[in-house]
């Protein structure tokens, strides 16, 4: 017998059955709707810098600003960033507007086979930097204020280790920065003994989107190939739901490629190497040293993380040379941290005083 | 646990299928008509046993080395194509993919020399400016960098 699908033992029971199956076929066309006009991204944005693909959005709110220092957000390369603001009730970013912050987000873009040559180099030190640069330039402030997710985060730590000074607080959620702890499935996947980097870009450029998002899935094969849908069953008639689900399965089939060489930088030098924990990595010809980053620095981490370990996010509170450091481990998933109700309601509301009590408020 | 009769790879799966069905008696399967919530109860089991023995299983030598063998077959595969179609192409006398990838290196190449000069001229100039005024120039040096966008 199959969960979920009982076996009816009276004609009643039969008939109850069949009731509930017709209503859900009922509201299978409702459901067809609501997919096709779903929003993702629902606070307006204006692109304010642009360099090749990658565009600066900047959130436009009518919440007065409160604090000089502006925030920029910066997402992983594999997906698209507006996970930070998914919907009305799930955005990051609201939080953060209705602080009171200016708050930016970079759209990295989706690389080309002519990108497959872009390194993390180009990335960190090159549209970041002249990202942090215009926002420098705009807004008059010396220094910014960074949120980075995921691979996003990393990036963001070497950033802060290179170019501290114009870094002035630094928030890490769900980043890998110790690839020693082989927790994830992921470690053991891209394990040298198993998995040939280059002969992958050799044949493909750049690292593709259906691939990426077919290992991401088979992370979780249970949950995202059968319990997720028998899920959708059971709240096919909840529109809230459906509105929901629907956002979300728009973002995680909205998958990117990962140009060439930063994922094969990525892998050989954070997965296998782990060079960056170690002070070891190196950009350019610029030694990535995570001491040197003293700004004040909040990491998030998810207890139930099965993409990023806690145990690889932790001890950047160790490698780091600031003395004001504070970490949340926070009970939920890698997603969860972005989107889940109960981050929403605890933990987003503390991550913005935090950082209110470490910025500038605006004078006059 | 039961045999698997010697078939490669299928000993995870016995182990998943007789754990996950003594999970599921003590969960309430024994029940001629479980309620509800019981059935709520047995499809969490059920579906909590899955996922740990998937999760078990993928990280087995069996898995990981299957899928090794499984992305070496594939990319070969690709690779085939991939020269079959170059080779096309240059029969054609039509540009393929590594003609593009040579002009891209070639100009990332040019671009990272003339960086690597527009640096080179910006601390001169930044030198000459400090001496000129005599003072710390780091003003100047932050708008010269401005104006080169492009650091890469």
């Amino acid at each position: 017998m199959m969960p979920g699908l009982s076996w009816p033992t009276t004609p009643e029971a039969a008939t109850q059955q069949w009731m509930k199956f017709a209503n859900k076929m009922g509201a299978l066309p409702r459901a067809a709707q609501i997919a096709k006009e779903v929003r993702v991204g629902t606070t307006p944005t204006r692109t304010v810098y642009s360099e090749d693909k990658l565009n600066l959005l900047r959130y436009e709110s009518d919440t007065p600003r409160q604090f000089e220092t502006p925030l920029v957000v910066a997402f992983a390369l594999v997906n698209r960033p507006y996970i930070l603001d998914l919907r009305p009730g799930k955005s990051v970013v609201q939080h953060f507007i209705g602080a009171g912050h200016d708050v930016y987000n970079i759209d990295w873009g989706v690389p080309a086979d002519s990108d497959r040559f872009l390194t993390i180099k180009d990335y960190v030190l090159g549209y970041m930097d002249n990202v942090v640069d215009h926002m420098r330039e705009r807004t008059g402030c010396d220094q910014v204020n960074i949120l980075g997710y995921c691979m996003g985060g990393s990036m963001s730590a070497m950033y802060a280790s290179l170019r501290p000074e114009k870094v002035k607080n630094l928030i890490l959620l769900a980043a890998p920065v110790d690839w020693s702890c082989k927790e994830s499935l992921l470690s053991l996947w891209t394990d040298p003994k198993y998995f040939d980097i280059d002969k992958v870009l050799e044949v493909h450029g750049n690292a593709p989107a259906e691939w990426l998002q077919s290992s991401f899935m088979m992370l979780k094969p249970v949950q995202n190939m059968i319990e997720k849908y028998f899920t959708f069953y059971e709240n096919m008639e909840n529109e809230k739901f459906l509105e929901d689900f629907f956002a979300m399965e728009t973002w995680l089939n909205d998958n990117i490629p990962v140009a060439g060489e930063t994922f094969r930088q990525f892998v050989k030098d954070c997965f296998q190497k782990n060079l960056l924990i170690r002070g070891e990595l190196e950009l350019g010809n610029e030694r990535v040293e995570m001491r040197n980053i003293e700004c004040p620095i909040l990491n998030l981490t998810a207890q139930h993380d099965h993409l990023v370990p806690c145990g690889q996010s932790l001890p950047f509170n160790d490698a780091v040379g600031s003395k004001d450091r504070k970490s949340i481990n926070f009970p939920a998933g890698h997603i969860g941290m972005a989107v889940g109700s109960k981050a929403h309601r605890d933990l987003w509301p503390q991550v913005c005083d935090w950082l209110a009590e470490r910025t500038d408020r605006v004078t006059g | 646990m039961p045999d698997s009769g010697g078939l490669p790879g299928f000993d995870p799966f016995m182990k998943f299928w007789t754990d996950m069905s003594a999970k599921m008696g003590a969960a309430g399967m024994a029940a001629p008509t479980p309620a509800p919530d019981m059935m709520a109860q047995m499809r969490k089991t059920f579906f909590g046993s899955m996922s740990e023995y998937a999760e078990e299983y993928m990280r087995s030598e069996q898995f990981l080395n299957g899928m090794k063998q499984a992305m070496d077959n594939s990319l070969t595969l690709k690779k085939q194509v991939n020269e079959f179609l170059q080779s096309g192409l240059q029969n054609a006398q039509m540009p393929s993919r590594a003609d593009t990838d040579h002009i891209v290196l070639l100009l990332r190449g040019m671009e990272d020399r003339l960086l690597t000069k527009m640096d080179k001229l910006t601390a001169r100039i930044d030198e000459l400016e400090a001496d000129r005024n005599g003072s710390n120039s780091s003003a100047s040096s932050t708008k010269a960098k401005a104006t080169a966008k492009r650091k890469r």
